[in-house]
């Protein structure tokens, strides 16, 4: 009862900054829009049904999807040989290895994307590497597209994934592997006998949680798209500060907040899963 | 075993790509030039001394600064009972608690901060310092609890018991024995609280207005508007800020450790 | 001592943890005689040191009374029992050195500054550690760290002392140095103490009274010499020192039928039925084939060595017999003439009929 009681003060702020705004956020989405554009009280479920008879959203969806799965599965596979050098590293440099790769959590992701920029704008690092060897006339679109959006996305992603690996993989005796080799298992046969396998529940535990990070992304897509790649994020953005159609804004964030609901029952289901093996 | 060369190279490419923006940014700020293009034309401090005299975000930089303080502060004092509670006391309910205190941390802080628009404008209290602080608190007090609770559950239970065994009463020995072992972790946990509001963009973007106005959202305005070495100079100075910030929870409690998730 | 109260009471001291199927500690009675030393000997999760958390207040019983002087301290918080307790991690405050650990309890008892430092210092040097005072514990090795944790708890003259396995963290070599040291500091002081430990021969060394615990009960309270020389109990007989099992019959008369119709004397006075008995290497007296038995040794069994195991001070002879195996062993020095002993030597072993410890079989 006292624990109750000595979380109380926190409890009371969070239900101010999260259960009201949550609520308000339903029950907005249940009013609706008139001709004019201003909102009007109401119960209906009329902003959901134009939402999901719209191809435009449904489009968005799927962008959406595929932009977060695809950079989410790019950011492990970048992220498991950092992983996997933290864990092999001597103690010396275990540490600042992982603080090199988790670091860039705190730092502002808009001073990341700013040097993302730098790199892959028209008159960035890339394509001044590329055009000063001749290897290319005109620049290279790397940013203000998808390609852009893609690129930042991973950045932001990794630190994540090599968090959630370094927790999982930290569960594994690095004697298998030693094992292994004295069996006479060569290092890639033994990586993808042994290592894989049994990191294939960090692996998608880590792509469960890039892939929500990722569907919920905004900055990113807004400034590495350069107003030219909508996702779900923007769209809500614009539907409640652009249009000020807080209905449409609010139906759109329960349909994704009640998706990303659903990818974490299934990240926990995961984890219950990898937890029982391991 | 030895990490083999083909690790060490993969894992090199990993770090690359984290590390090569904040090299970009570094480069760039210095520039002299217009824009920001690479290599720049010749190296100058130019843009930080426009940046340092630009009003706009020097006005935002000192309300982002007093914002952060004013909610670390709170996270921490509202936080620290609940994460005590999390961390040594044994009652029903707690680990239910423990996810409620934690759920805002797990919704897209995009919904967040539209839920707060919606409920705060009907009532005035965007673009005021009591909308800000409600919002920012969302993300510092589960940030606050989380530190703390991994602090206070590296102290050894058996300490305080043998405070009690030594006669001291129960709040006694929690302030004189396992507070002061406790503290590193707390500090560390108000630094990173400090950063997690400095730095919160989005939702901010739904909450402030031409009367009061964050850094970060600055930054983001700027930055979908135009990219000059002015922005890469703000840029900088806040990765700078950032992992100073980096190397005191380091020292204090191990960043990874504050930062792990159980 | 006749006739006093005991300084330390346990009524059918009961603790049932939620979800566990059986109590943790299941009816504990016994009485402690003051300054007496007390060990709680049992293998781990038999409640032994649940037993002594109930007993230093960290631990509330779901049944039963702790009186200590006859005073019935069940209800009391542990800030108010009086208890200096060692933990099994000795739980010394980082943040304070030697001299501020030593002089918490008196400070918590309000005693002044002057005070307080005078009687941490006695305490420390009591310990022999009166020159590392404005030490931290990690600047501490774990012997002096032991010693800290016990000054500690000496410092507020308590009641009764506590020891949780105080020994375990210690290596090998320290830790008959610190027992020896222990044990002459608590007979110096006369403090009642209750001493936790899965080690028997700590618990043998060092105790008054032994009480060995087995889930959750005690099997059997008594001195240590007992303890060892008469087992009360068939899980005292396993537990504590070595010794072979023999499966059979109890006749009347004491006599115990086993394996082959071989019938061996016991003193044992429990009813005829299916039994078990006990019998500890060292009772076992080697003699040549056809050699007669000493005076008193009732039971003669003839037995084929099957192996010989040197381990420094003694060799263990393992034999096989009608009866099943039977351990005996060799005294380097004292048994020479037994040396060139070889498996497959024939033997015959004698033994007294008070040496065969009788349980009923499980």
């Amino acid at each position: 009862m006292i624990g109750w009681l000595l979380a109380a003060p926190a409890l009371a702020v969070l239900a101010l900054a999260f259960l009201w705004p949550m609520a308000g956020l339903f029950r907005i989405s249940l009013n609706r829009t008139t001709e004019t554009g201003a909102m009007e009280t109401a119960l209906t479920t009329e902003s959901y049904g134009k939402l999901l008879g719209d191809e435009f959203i449904r489009e968005l969806v799927w962008n959406t999807l595929v932009l977060a799965g695809s950079s989410a599965a790019i950011a492990v596979a970048l992220a498991l040989p950092v992983a996997l050098m933290v864990r092999a590293a001597s103690p010396r440099w275990r540490g600042p290895l992982a603080l090199m790769a988790i670091a860039p959590l705190l730092v502002s992701g808009t001073a990341r994307l700013i040097g993302w920029m730098a790199i892959l704008g028209d008159n960035g690092l890339i394509n001044a590497l590329l055009m000063g060897l001749g290897l290319r006339e005109t620049p290279w679109p790397l940013i203000n597209n998808w390609t852009g959006v893609r690129i930042g996305l991973v950045e932001s992603l990794m630190p994540y994934a090599v968090l959630v690996l370094i927790a999982g993989l930290g569960r594994l005796d690095p004697r298998l592997e030693e094992a292994a080799a004295t069996l006479g298992a060569g290092r890639v046969r033994t990586f993808f006998r042994v290592t894989l396998p049994l990191a294939a529940p960090a692996l998608l535990a880590a792509w469960l949680l890039a892939l929500v990070l990722g569907i919920s992304a905004f900055i990113t897509p807004r400034l590495m798209g350069g107003g030219r790649v909508f996702v779900l994020a923007t769209e809500i953005y614009d539907q409640a500060l652009e249009y000020v159609n807080w209905p449409a804004a609010s139906a759109l964030a329960m349909l994704l907040l009640g998706g990303l609901v659903l990818l974490m029952l299934l990240r926990a289901a995961v984890a219950k899963f990898a937890g029982g093996r391991a | 075993m030895r990490p083999s060369w083909m690790l060490r190279l993969f894992a090199a490419f990993g770090l690359l790509v984290l590390l090569a923006p904040g090299a970009l940014v570094l480069v760039v700020s210095f520039s002299a030039g217009d824009f920001l293009t690479f290599p720049p034309p010749g190296f100058s401090l130019r843009w930080y001394e426009a940046l340092f005299t630009h009003a706009g975000l020097m006005s935002a930089l000192a309300t982002s600064a007093l914002l952060a303080a004013a909610v670390s502060a709170l996270a921490l004092l509202v936080g620290a009972p609940a994460a005590y509670a999390i961390a040594r006391l044994d009652f029903p309910g707690r680990g239910v608690l423990a996810t409620l205190l934690m759920a805002p941390l797990l919704l897209p802080t995009l919904v967040l901060g539209l839920g707060l628009l919606l409920v705060l404008q009907p009532l005035g209290l965007v673009a005021t310092w009591p909308g800000l602080m409600l919002g920012h608190s969302l993300v510092a007090i589960p940030f606050a609890v989380r530190i703390m609770t991994t602090a206070f559950a590296a102290v050894p239970k058996e300490l305080e018991a043998a405070a009690w065994t030594l006669g001291a009463t129960p709040l006694r020995a929690a302030l004189r024995v396992t507070l002061p072992n406790a503290a590193p972790g707390a500090i560390a946990a108000g630094v990173l609280t400090f950063l997690v509001s400095f730095d919160e963009t989005v939702i901010s973007l739904f909450l402030v207005g031409p009367r009061l106005t964050t850094l970060p959202v600055e930054m983001f305005r700027y930055a979908e508007r135009t990219t000059d070495p002015l922005i890469a100079a703000l840029a900088m100075s806040l990765i700078v800020f950032a992992l100073l910030m980096v190397a005191v929870v380091e020292r204090l409690m191990g960043f990874t450790r504050a930062m792990g998730r159980d | 001592m006749s006739g006093a109260a005991p300084h330390l009471r346990l009524e059918g001291l009961t603790r049932h943890y939620g979800g566990a199927p059986a109590p943790a500690v299941d009816a504990v009675s016994l009485d402690l005689p003051r300054g007496a030393l007390l060990a709680l000997l049992g293998p781990s999760g038999c409640g032994k040191t649940t037993t002594l958390r109930m007993i230093a207040g960290l631990e509330r019983p779901d049944g039963g009374r702790i009186l200590v002087g006859g005073q019935d301290v069940t209800a009391l918080p542990p800030h108010r029992r009086q208890m200096g307790v060692v933990f099994q991690s000795y739980a010394l405050f980082p943040h304070m050195t030697a001299a501020g650990n030593a002089a918490f309890g008196l400070e918590m008892r309000g005693l002044g500054r002057a005070e307080r430092a005078r009687r941490a210092q006695a305490a420390l040097e009591m310990v022999g550690l009166g020159a590392l005072a404005g030490r931290r514990p990690r600047q501490l090795s774990g012997g002096q760290q032991q010693r800290v944790a016990l000054a500690r708890a000496l410092a507020i003259e308590p009641e009764l002392l506590l020891l949780d396995e105080p020994l375990s963290a210690l290596d090998a070599k320290l830790r008959e140095g610190v027992r020896d040291e222990i044990r002459a500091l608590q007979q110096r002081l006369g403090t009642t103490t209750v001493f936790v430990t899965h080690d028997q021969t700590e618990a043998l060394a060092m105790a008054d009274l032994v009480a060995v615990m087995d889930a959750g009960r005690v099997e059997q309270l008594a001195p240590p010499e007992e303890i060892f020389e008469r087992p009360a109990t068939r899980f005292v007989a396993t537990f504590v020192g070595r010794a072979a099992r023999l499966a059979g019959r109890l006749e009347p008369g004491g006599v115990f039928r086993c394996g082959g119709g071989l019938a061996l004397r016991s003193a044992s006075g429990l009813a005829p039925g299916p039994a078990e008995a006990f019998l500890r290497p060292h009772r076992v007296r080697l003699l040549a084939p056809a050699e007669a038995p000493p005076p008193g040794f009732d039971n003669l069994l003839d037995a084929t060595l099957a192996r010989r195991t040197y381990t420094g001070e003694v060799i263990a002879l393992e034999t096989e017999t009608a009866a099943g195996p039977v351990m005996a062993e060799l005294h380097a020095g004292t048994d020479e003439a037994w040396r060139g002993l070889a498996p497959g030597a024939p033997l015959r072993l004698a033994f007294r009929a008070a040496d065969l410890a009788v349980f009923p079989a499980p």
